[in-house]
């Protein structure tokens, strides 16, 4: 089995660089799985988990990204997030509360960051596999 | 003739500001480190979203809203520019060399017709547009505090020029600041922001268009290119200010190990005198104790 060379990159640093057997990334219509080989695309990504798993199929991290662009080729994924999060180090209860109190405000600013709210709090939430 | 008090009065205080110096060099020097770091750790995703935009810029049409900020309004009568400074002071000419840059250009365009505003960032620029163009002036930015929030600030910096941009109150906007050279060289760049200038990297991706083959796009290339572009603008800013921040740290480093090393000599010159004119007072001494006692 081969790899696939991923990039997770935030405007701040390069968060993860390494050689992966599979990614999934949240695209802008619905998830993608990315193997080796796989063909060009340039996806707009939404808000949620990026899950990268190992040549045998194991979860090695899962992030969560507010947005942000992929960029694959057969060799390589390149992902570029805006803000980048180590799923396990989010805490629902502190997401609940930034939701309930951007639910209370108005405005197009808090709307988007409403919507990143919900998505991170879903990324908790959601069943994924730890091996695929 | 100075009294020996007054000379050691000033050799002291001139050491207590070499002290002072040579302790903000130290500094400047451990966060020159941090900010260039940070610029280096930056550099991926801007040069990243350059390649993805460049080869996407051939697909856009001239369009209306966001594309924009590639196609330009097709107008250029009113800028606006960017002095892009530092909040503080004693780092040498950084600031001084922004500024005037800055207002050199604005004359010029301002000399071809053109109808110039100004949006200074950090609190030098802010204070000397300030005082010579206070009414050109539409907003500025100060304590950026780049080194630990930078890419909230450059968001809000480019959300207010996109919104500005799309309001029509301007047709181009220019970055003026100092490129990051080396620990003590910095330059004085302008660099034009929107529309966004893809004429440099769409030769490299020519040459790389022709061995690659195109991507699949989705959900297609106009809604990638309308995230994209606004994102790219903030993303140029951002990486601008840790240019001028690791700018800013790399000149004071160099001011400030001028001002220990003047010090220093300073130091020295007035210890010479101190010694000579203790030497003076000594002789003078003397004489009157040989010539008085001659006298008897």
């Amino acid at each position: 089995m081969a790899t696939i060379s991923f990039d997770l990159v935030s405007p701040e640093n390069l968060v993860f660089n390494d050689e992966v057997g599979t990614i999934i990334v949240p695209g802008k219509d619905g998830d993608l799985g990315i193997l080796p080989g796989h063909s060009k695309v340039m996806s707009s990504l939404r808000p949620g988990r990026v899950m990268v798993y190992s040549e045998d199929k194991n979860l090695i991290k899962s992030f969560f990204v507010s947005g942000g662009f992929a960029e694959i080729n057969p060799e390589k994924c390149i992902v570029l997030a805006e803000s980048v999060v180590e799923v396990n180090s989010l805490e629902k209860t502190s997401i609940e509360k930034e939701i309930q109190e951007l639910e209370n405000k108005e405005g197009k600013e808090s709307e988007e960051q409403l919507s990143v709210a919900k998505a991170k709090l879903e990324a908790i939430n959601v069943n994924y596999y730890h091996k695929i | 003739m100075p009294s020996l008090k007054d000379i050691k009065t000033q050799i002291n205080s001139v050491g207590s500001t070499k002290k002072i110096t040579s302790a903000m060099k130290m500094v400047a020097a451990s966060k020159l480190r941090r900010s260039q770091e940070k610029a280096e750790a930056a550099r991926p995703y801007s040069s990243r979203l350059e390649e993805m935009l460049s080869s996407l810029a051939s697909s856009a049409a001239s369009g209306e809203g966001i594309i924009k900020l590639l196609t330009g309004t097709g107008n250029d009568q009113n800028y606006v520019v960017v002095p892009v400074s530092a909040d503080r002071g004693l780092c040498g000419g950084f600031n001084s060399s922004i500024n005037r840059e800055t207002f050199k250009l604005v004359k010029s365009l301002e000399g071809n017709g053109k109808k110039v505003q100004l949006m200074p960032v950090g609190k030098k620029s802010r204070d000397f547009f300030n005082r010579v163009m206070k009414d050109q002036i539409i907003e500025s930015f100060v304590d950026l505090n780049v080194s630990s929030t930078g890419y909230e600030s450059a968001l809000n910096i480019s959300n207010k020029l996109q919104e500005l941009y799309f309001d029509g109150k301007f047709d181009k906007c220019i970055l003026v600041f100092n490129k990051f050279k080396s620990a003590i060289s910095q330059e004085v760049t302008q660099q034009q922001l929107i529309p966004l200038d893809v004429s440099n990297s769409e030769k490299e991706e020519e040459k790389e268009n022709s061995s690659n083959a195109i991507y699949d796009y989705e959900p297609d290339e106009e809604t990638i290119l309308k995230d994209l572009l606004p994102k790219n603008v903030s993303i140029q800013i951002f990486k601008v200010l840790l240019e001028s921040d690791a700018g800013e740290q790399g000149a004071r480093m160099a001011a400030m190990d001028n001002a220990t090393r003047n010090a220093g000599e300073m130091i020295d010159s007035l210890t010479l005198k101190y010694n000579r004119t203790r030497q003076a007072f000594i002789t003078k001494e003397l004489i009157e104790i040989i010539s008085g006692a001659e006298s008897i």
